[in-house]
């Protein structure tokens, strides 16, 4: 007997419990929004910073009230840095249909591998990758909070040949979708400049000796140098070899060479290169509010990996409050009209296409330091 | 001309200072396949274990660079038995396949483990030899010599020489030999097999530590170190021959100097092919290894 009123009991406090979890939950059930990173793998370093910059943003959007009342929730899966493991973790997020949008890869050749997913699932998807090809194949579902390379490559090639005179510019690329696709920019708008490009190099990721290109770099004659490398550890190998055997170039890196981790391992390597970043703290009065919320956070400077993060959080938002049905189609309508849009990287205006962004900022390391040198504007 | 032999000079140094990566690497591979019969796959993991506790000691303990590595070395000690007693030494008396299983296990669980607690993030350790200029090296006859590397090289060429005369002029070194060739008959003779083995695996962790420390500066220290440099040295090993100490060096000094002349004058993205296709070619063509193996009935 004794038994059966304990039952009775427990099922009672269980119903009671579950009632009042669903009643509360009625009231402000969050708002989910998927984020893809990588946890694990190649980039794993990168996966954190993407992590962070998105919370910044879900503090600040909940701390002023939520959307429409609802908290802002961000819901993680890892790409392990691989196209499978990205396009896995798209489809496990686009399983929660409590899920109106996501955030993806900085990584094009992850966004390229999910792009027909995306297109199937016909929900706003962001994207870091800066591969020009990726909002210029018909998907009207991604939207890019970065400048694409036809833009850095513009204004890397603007910088080379316009303003510091080189004729002779050499391409060092990663021979994957980012750095083939940098170089395929980079070449056009350096000769509609009336430069030349002298030397187009690809390597593999992870190369452990540059040797053979630097041979080519200093045979090549060239005086300016662009790079699109997609990891820190082969920029670092490349500045020591650089710096070793001796090449006399000028070097415009594409962002990831004012990275965090490149500046950490190649040291006085890279002082004195330029880089190309969308995302620089003394850039406008958001970049800098952004940044001193980030450091009072998590004690350190932001990069660009959290900038565009935070950016993509902070209009998918404003996207929800325009839009409160939460519906794909309103969803996408509601990016469109963002106009004007202040961002840690800049000001978002959204095109057909779904590009936000128009600018780059040349950046230089001064001394380990990466200081803003000067923001040029393209075309689209 | 003078340009021409500069060149390739450089690129005969580079190719000889990777290679001899590769060879330190495959020399672990090579004394525990030789005691054991069995391919350790977690041989990269120690090169990657060795790199993270140098770096722990010296940047996070902020320890002198020479006395962090003895200690790093003396912890590879630990790692090295540790490993012989969980991984090796339950399997023993079993085929070598649960064997290689358990070691791939071991690479798998090393590198995860050190990704959860070193975190994702590359780290710099600082070169045996720091130079005011900071390129770390002399250029002579135009050629840039790392001092890194020439250490590298002088590190290999001086364990191979001990490693040889251990093999074939002490006792010990006898006894290890005998063991890896008949267990049985090694028992019966009074040699200690277990001891042996459990050495072997003591000798290979400390230089795949050491080898994972002496490239820190050069590779960075990652957690998946280990991988690339493993896969490489597998493949040097596989054309010295397996067991056979001359050929893993042979081996791992000509893969890096094919792919340094093969990625200057063939093609930089081919690079890392050209080292498999030799490995392809010598598994058709040669499968004993350069130098053939002595004891031919032993795999």
């Amino acid at each position: 007997m004794r038994m059966r009123l304990g039952w009775i009991l427990g099922l009672a406090a269980v119903v009671f419990v579950g009632a009042s979890f669903t009643l509360a939950s009625a009231q402000a059930k969050p708002i989910k929004l998927g984020q893809i990173i990588p946890m694990t793998g190649e980039a794993a370093e990168s996966g954190k910073y993407h992590k962070q910059g998105a919370e910044i943003a879900v503090d600040k959007i909940n701390a002023a009230g939520g959307i429409n009342g609802r908290k802002l929730q961000i819901v993680l899966e890892d790409d392990q840095t691989t196209n499978p493991g990205g396009v896995a973790a798209l489809q496990k997020l686009l399983e929660d249909k409590e899920i109106p949008m996501i955030l993806s890869s900085i990584r094009s050749t992850q966004v390229q591998a999910m792009l027909p997913t995306i297109n199937e699932a016909k929900i706003p998807v962001a994207i870091g990758g800066t591969n020009y090809g990726l909002t210029h194949s018909g998907s009207q579902w991604v939207f890019r909070f970065r400048p694409h390379d036809g833009m850095s490559a513009k204004v890397i090639a603007k910088f080379l040949v316009e303003e510091l005179k080189h004729k002779k510019v050499a391409s060092i690329h990663a021979s994957d979708a980012f750095g083939n696709g940098g170089r395929d920019m980079l070449v056009p708008a350096v000769k509609a400049l009336g430069g030349e490009v002298v030397l187009d190099q690809g390597y593999n990721n992870q190369e452990k000796d540059f040797t053979a290109v630097v041979q080519a770099l200093k045979k090549s004659g060239a005086t300016g140098l662009n790079t699109y490398m997609t990891f820190g550890t082969d920029l670092g190998v490349l500045a020591r070899q650089i710096k070793q055997l001796g090449a006399q170039v000028t070097w415009v890196g594409s962002p990831s060479i004012t990275g965090v981790d490149s500046r950490n391992l190649a040291g006085d390597a890279l002082y004195g290169t330029y880089g190309v970043t969308d995302f620089h703290v003394d850039a406008s009065p958001t970049s800098t509010e952004f940044a001193k919320a980030y450091k009072a956070k998590f004690g350190q400077e932001p990069d660009l990996y959290a900038a565009w993060c935070y950016d993509a959080v902070l209009v998918f938002a404003e996207a929800m409050k325009k839009a409160p049905d939460l519906r794909a189609d309103n969803l996408r309508k509601a990016i469109l009209n963002i106009q004007k849009f202040p961002g840690a990287e800049g000001e978002y205006n959204f095109d057909q296409n779904g590009d936000g962004l128009d600018h780059y900022h040349i950046v230089q390391n001064v001394n380990g330091n990466i200081k803003y040198f000067k923001t040029l504007r393209v075309a689209r | 001309m003078a340009e021409s032999l500069s060149i390739n000079g450089q690129l005969l140094f580079a190719g000889l200072a990777i290679g001899s990566v590769y060879a330190l690497v495959a020399l672990g591979f090579v004394m525990i396949f030789r005691a054991t019969n069995v391919v350790n796959f977690a041989q990269g993991e120690f090169s990657m274990l060795g790199a993270y506790f140098l770096f722990s000691l010296w940047h996070g303990l902020k320890l002198d660079y020479f006395a962090a590595m003895a200690l790093a070395l003396l912890i590879m000690v630990g790692v090295g038995l540790l490993f012989e007693i969980s991984i090796y030494y339950p399997l023993r008396n079993r085929t070598f396949l649960p064997v290689i299983i358990a070691t791939i296990g071991a690479s798998i669980m090393f590198q995860n483990g050190a990704l959860a607690v070193f975190g994702p993030s590359p780290e710099k350790v600082r070169p045996v030899v720091e130079t005011v200029e900071g390129t770390g090296g002399i250029t002579l006859a135009g050629v840039f010599f790392d001092y890194q590397y020439v250490i590298i090289l002088l590190v290999t060429v001086l364990l191979v020489g001990l490693q040889y005369l251990f093999f074939e002029y002490t006792i010990l070194g006898k006894k290890m030999q005998a063991t890896s060739q008949d267990k049985d008959m090694a028992r019966l003779l009074g040699i200690p097999v277990v001891y042996m083995i459990a050495l072997t695996f003591i000798y290979s962790s400390l230089l795949g530590g050491l080898s994972g420390m002496l490239v820190a500066p050069i590779f960075f220290v990652t957690h998946k170190m280990g991988a690339t440099l493993g896969l490489k040295a597998f493949a040097a090993t596989i054309c010295g021959g397996f067991g056979d100490v001359r050929g893993a060096i042979l081996g791992g000094l000509a893969l890096g100097v094919i792919e340094s002349f093969g990625g200057a004058y063939i093609s930089v993205i081919y690079k890392d092919g050209f080292s498999f296709l030799v490995l392809i070619a010598f598994l058709l063509l040669r499968p004993q290894g350069i130098f053939g193996e002595k004891v031919a009935e032993k795999a």
